[in-house]
């Protein structure tokens, strides 16, 4: 089995997320990431996964695949990358999230519409729950459950103060499982120091909500037999020659200012 | 002040650790983030949070601080009472706000 380099970008969200910008769309997240080359996209909106389907639609023909995922909260306001392999776990995983969030109704003006659409940029619904917001569920009960369903969770930039897992609950628990930590885009994963985070491999991502993030944001670049979550669970594990090639840093953070991430009321770093 | 009179005063419910209920109580502390608990943490502190995660103990046992007060009525993790348990630090819960807990302990005396 022959081994070349994908590009990754593990973490990106949709207009479907609150402060997601409404260029986000499954068909135009998809054409700027084929376009930044991109081989491995995941979409993970927060707490949903409604327009995941749209987005592995829009890429036929791209020569790129998409990975159902989510941007989990937990109770304890860590945000988790649950990422999955197959449709079929992932709506699973959809139905614990359901079970599991806020009461609260999101607030349109200020986190912005929560938009499901298909392939085609159609409206198709709306959701009205709070999406950016804790669920009910604990670091260990989401981590758990998505491991058993087949999923597999990357704790989501541990270098911020906020809602990481290093920021909440000041290192990273023992026995949890994780696959890896997630650098932000702010920071050089082979450089910076991660203190509590244990011997964890590090990937870096986007964490694009809007199209110049995607385009110019962090990427991990492994060495794969294949566009799948099995190779990159191997690659983190450094297993049978798979493995993290390379990072794809953020153009933007050592010249000018990182735009992006505001946009009225919504918080930076909401990601 | 031991951290057993701090409960009787406060009303408190000691769910965990009772071991540590002897232990004398010098200060205090309020903050949600375990990563500004450990930058901030005071050794003997009654430490008040929201947080039931199984980390405060870790955090609690690190800093050597004498007990925690879950405020707000949050109820621990069940990992959290077990490693309170082994460690003997006293885990206390109440209805009250943290910022009730917080001044009440400010009028006992403790100070940050």
């Amino acid at each position: 089995m022959s081994l070349r380099a994908y590009v990754a970008d593990l973490h990106v969200h949709t207009l479907l997320s609150p402060c997601g910008d409404l260029l986000m769309s499954p068909r135009n997240v998809v054409a700027t990431a084929a376009e930044a080359g991109v081989d491995i996209l995941a979409i993970t909106d927060h707490n949903a996964g409604d327009n995941v389907a749209a987005a592995i639609s829009a890429a036929v023909g791209y020569p790129l695949t998409v990975l159902p995922g989510m941007e989990v909260e937990t109770r304890e306001e860590v945000h988790i990358l649950a990422l999955f392999g197959k449709m079929r776990q992932f709506r699973q995983w959809e139905e614990v999230v359901r079970q599991h969030l806020s009461p609260l109704a999101n607030d349109d003006d200020r986190f912005g519409i929560q938009a499901i659409v298909d392939a085609d940029d159609n409206l198709v619904g709306v959701r009205r729950e709070r999406l950016i917001a804790p669920l009910t569920a604990s670091i260990e009960q989401v981590v758990v459950t998505v491991n058993r369903l087949g999923g597999m969770c990357v704790a989501a930039h541990v270098d911020k103060a906020q809602h990481s897992i290093i920021g909440q609950l000041g290192f990273v628990p023992p026995g949890l499982a994780l696959a890896a930590v997630e650098v932000s885009r702010l920071n050089n994963p082979q450089t910076v120091k991660l203190p509590g985070t244990g011997g964890l491999p590090r990937i870096t991502s986007s964490d694009a909500h809007y199209t110049d993030d995607l385009r110019w944001g962090s990427k991990t670049e492994f060495l794969l037999a294949g566009p799948t979550l099995a190779e990159i669970r191997q690659a983190l594990a450094g297993e049978n020659g798979r493995k993290i090639l390379g990072y794809r840093l953020d153009h933007r953070v050592r010249g000018p200012a990182v735009s992006g991430g505001l946009l009225g009321g919504c918080l930076d770093g909401a990601g | 002040m031991t951290v057993g009179e701090v409960v009787k005063k406060l009303g408190l419910a000691v769910v965990a650790g009772q071991g540590g209920l002897d232990r004398e109580a010098t200060a205090g502390m309020a903050m949600d983030l375990l990563s500004n608990a450990m930058g901030q943490a005071i050794a003997g502190a009654v430490w008040v949070t929201q947080q039931v995660h199984q980390n405060i103990v870790a955090v609690a046992s690190l800093e050597d601080l004498a007990a925690i007060v879950i405020a707000g009525g949050a109820r621990p993790d069940p990992d959290t009472v077990q490693k309170a348990d082994d460690e003997a630090i006293p885990l206390l819960t109440t209805p009250l706000s943290t910022f009730e807990v917080a001044g009440r302990l400010y009028q006992l005396g403790l100070r940050g």
